[in-house]
């Protein structure tokens, strides 16, 4: 026994221990949310439950299954539901998604095993995916073309036909809607501003002002062409409907432009579901949220969230080396020196939201305000720059992530054999030209180390981006059509914050719970997306400099 | 006694004491040195000629290194360093008060014990001197590596490999890259500090060929605690001890007849 303890074999024991039992973690906790958020997409099976009330009432329930609990019947009955005479201790309850949220209470409710008659999982039926209001469930009983009923041998072939088309020209609509219709009320926005600069300064005489007016109308006359052309593109998508029979035996009409997608998962094979499943995860990643955020994708939110880290990178990269160059080059050995290395490592552990209230109160209200008041005072009282936006994130940020990119700068500056930096010296090379020409791209592999950090720290932060830009539902992205295309001053959406806003302050808890998981399984892969291109930047450049393994 | 090879030990040997300023690189008059409150040289002075090798030997930590990073002001780069007298390097002092110190180091280049190359191509390891100096046309930078990678008897040896990294190289070949880079200037004084001692006998050997051709262009230092290399490459030897220049000779007499007792004893290896 003493001699194994000798041998070393308890430590190597122990050391492998801890190594695997933080692997498990890392790979549980990403099978969990992968798993959780991957299966929200598959289509699952939808049954027709038959159901018999207590006083012999019985009705039709159709729904896919979400959940099931084991509850005492004790529990049951004192929450004031009525059992049979006759039931066991423990009550299976199963939690159903029905759908159809404009026919029934809830979407989502509680059905007792003893209700059950029957369960079945019928052919046909038929699940919605819709613009407004959520799934609906049923079956498929006719098509209306212009409100006269359509004769088809294959009605399912003909739905999915007519369905394509009413997207097709939804989406032209919509591409019309953000393009030129979105263009000319910028322009619009633009030419107001102008007119108000003018009259700030006191130089809008008449001339200008017919023109300004001109101009306007001009804008005008393009926008009623486009906006007949999308009237006339919603006319065309509205044409046709769908008749669907309900669970309660009702024929309920849905218009075609509503639809976005409809699929017969009863009906479905293994290949048919997993590219039904490939597809909704294709959606998810490049549409836009609908119904305050419990439907459709999170395009937005991902493209908010790297917008505001690679700007962030853009800013954080040069202050944090050139700070670190100073610190480390020039500053002289001393008290004071080593104060302020003391004070900028310990900046990393303030703790985020304080820096989110100095972003708001220096960045937002002071810089901003500032900027408002000398560059664009025709906007005021509404703010341009004075808001939170994207901007202030990625500044707020950039100071948060500052001392990471500071202390692995100057760990690289540092690692630099003084060797090379005599021999630049030696050749005639001031220190200046020695630190860009040798001693920065000697160190650059350690920069992007911190840039590493960095960007998976700020990726991650959601507490500050709450107070300086983030918001639930942003109508633009900060990178559009319209010049100067990058719109730094707008609010954006970012994906952890969408986490909170699903999950918390979602109307329907049961619908945005898979969301959760799958939002969340999302902001990791755009985590590591960024960091493994960051670390591959930073191995070629290793593999350049690697005179520092000698 | 250690042999002295008959084509160092020139036949006229100089007057050291009295060389005419034609003959005079460096002249260092009354050098004093100290690190914060400790002196490192005391009093040294000498004239080193112009187009020979020079060597400074003696015992570890007895001031030679220190007194050659004086004559390109290497030691500016220590904080606590401060020296008193001068070096006049053809006529004018290098530590007069209007010296360019980048300008005097483009004037004297200088090898360093290990090879020290830039993490880049051989090519712009040779041209980085030159590319300092603002030169960018191809023409003349083509020109400058060939020449000196020729005059560092390492052309034929990566000619075909130019730009491939610096580090893929040996280390005596490394060793002959950085004095190829520092000839790519053409530098009037050339310092090597112990140039072979982080090299195997064959490179050393391939060096030490290398430094007696370079003199016919260059003045030449070196520094060396190995007196056979001393007494192979150097037509000057000038043995310090503790900070002092005990004794400054053409080599032949010093390694054969030394003056003094002390040179004696190290030469003859009783203590150092």
């Amino acid at each position: 026994m003493r001699n194994w303890f000798k041998s070393g074999a308890p430590w190597i024991w122990m050391t492998g221990g801890a190594v695997s039992i933080s692997l498990v973690a890392v790979v549980g906790l990403l099978v969990l949310i992968a798993w959780r958020g991957l299966s929200f997409f598959w289509p699952s099976t939808v049954y027709e439950f038959d159901l018999e009330e207590l006083n012999g009432h019985r009705h039709t329930v159709i729904g896919e299954l979400y959940d099931s609990q084991k509850v005492s019947a004790e529990r049951i009955l004192s929450s004031g539901v009525k059992l049979p005479e006759q039931h066991d201790e423990v009550i299976t309850r199963y939690l159903l998604k029905t759908g159809n949220r404009e026919y029934v209470d809830l979407d989502f409710r509680w059905i007792m095993e003893t209700q059950i008659k029957t369960k079945t999982a019928p052919q046909n039926i038929a699940v919605f995916e819709r613009s407004t209001n959520g799934n609906f469930y049923g079956y498929v009983e006719g098509l209306l073309e212009a409100g006269e009923a359509v004769n088809a041998t294959d009605k399912r072939a003909e739905l999915i036909k007519r369905m394509e088309r009413a997207i097709a020209l939804n989406d032209q609509a919509d591409d019309l809607q953000h393009g030129p219709i979105g263009s000319i009320n910028y322009e619009l926005e633009r030419l107001r501003l102008k007119e108000r600069g003018l009259e700030l300064k006191g130089e809008l005489d008449e001339a200008a002002k017919a023109d300004f007016e001109a101009q306007r109308q001009a804008l005008h006359d393009d926008y009623l062409v486009l906006e007949k052309e999308l009237f006339a593109f919603r006319d065309q998508a509205s044409r046709d409907a769908v008749i669907v029979r309900d669970m309660d035996g009702r024929q309920v009409t849905l218009p075609m432009q509503k639809v976005l997608d409809v699929h017969f998962p009863n009906d479905m094979g293994f290949f048919a579901k997993f590219g039904h499943w490939v597809h909704q995860m294709a959606k998810f990643v490049s549409s836009d949220p609908r119904e305050a955020n419990t439907e459709g994708g999170v395009f937005p939110a991902i493209f908010g969230t790297v917008f505001m880290v690679m700007l962030m990178a853009v800013i954080v990269t040069p202050l944090g080396v050139v700070a670190a160059i100073y610190l480390h080059e020039y500053a002289k050995k001393g008290p004071i020196t080593k104060m302020i290395r003391i004070a900028v490592i310990n900046l990393a552990g303030v703790p985020s939201i304080v820096y989110g209230v100095f972003g708001l109160g220096f960045f937002v209200y002071m810089v901003g305000g500032s900027l408002d008041q000398i560059f664009y005072p025709e906007a005021l009282p509404s703010p341009t720059f004075g808001s939170p936006g994207v901007i202030w994130s990625a500044l707020t940020l950039a100071i948060l992530t500052l001392p990471v990119v500071i202390v692995s700068t100057e760990e690289g500056l540092s690692r630099i054999p003084s060797s090379v930096r005599q021999g630049s010296l030696a050749l005639g090379a001031t220190k200046a030209e020695t630190l860009w020409r040798i001693i920065v791209p000697m160190a650059s592999p350690a920069i992007m180390t911190g840039l590493i950090l960095a960007v998976a720290r700020a990726a991650g932060e959601v507490a500050p981006l709450m107070l300086v830009g983030v918001v639930k539902m942003a109508p633009t992205l900060p990178l559009d059509g319209n010049f100067p295309y990058f719109h730094l001053e707008r609010k954006f959406m970012h994906l952890g914050f969408h986490i909170y806003d699903v999950g918390f302050q979602s109307p329907n808890v049961e619908a945005a719970r898979p969301l959760v998981y799958a939002t969340a399984f999302l902001l990791v892969t755009v985590i590591i997306g960024l960091n493994m291109s960051a670390i591959s930047i930073r191995n070629r450049l290793r593999e350049k400099f690697r005179s520092l393994d000698q | 006694m250690i042999s002295v090879s008959p084509t160092t030990a020139n036949a006229q040997a100089l007057d050291l004491a009295n060389l005419t300023e034609a003959q005079t690189a460096l002249e260092i008059k009354d050098l004093n040195l100290y690190y914060g409150s400790k002196q490192a040289l005391f009093d040294v002075s000498m004239k080193i000629p112009k187009g020979q090798v020079t060597a400074f030997i003696g015992p570890s930590g007895c001031g030679k290194s220190t007194l050659l990073r004086c004559i390109n002001r290497m030691n500016d780069l220590v904080d606590i360093c401060r020296i008193e007298g001068q070096i006049d390097l053809h006529g004018t002092n290098i530590y007069g008060r209007s010296v360019d110190v980048a300008a005097l180091r483009r004037r004297v280049g200088m090898v360093f014990q290990r090879p020290n190359p830039f993490p880049k191509s051989i090519y712009e390891n040779v041209v980085y001197g030159l590319r300092l100096q603002g030169i960018k046309d191809r023409r003349v930078l083509d020109e400058a590596v060939e020449r000196s990678l020729r005059g560092a008897a390492l052309w034929d040896e990566v000619k075909d490999r130019l730009h491939d990294n610096a580090f893929g190289l040996s280390g005596g070949q490394q060793q002959r890259l950085v004095i190829a880079r520092a000839i790519a200037i053409e530098p009037e004084v050339l310092l090597l500090d112990e140039p072979t001692s982080a090299l195997d006998p064959i490179s050393t050997l391939v060096i030490e060929e290398l430094i007696n051709e370079l003199k016919s262009k260059y003045t030449v230092v070196i520094v060396t605690h190995n007196m056979q290399q001393a007494a192979r490459v150097s037509d000057q030897t000038a043995f310090m001890y503790m900070g002092e220049l005990i004794e400054y000779a053409d080599t032949n007499t010093l390694f054969t007849t030394p003056s003094l007792k002390k040179t004696e004893d190290y030469i003859t290896g009783r203590y150092g």
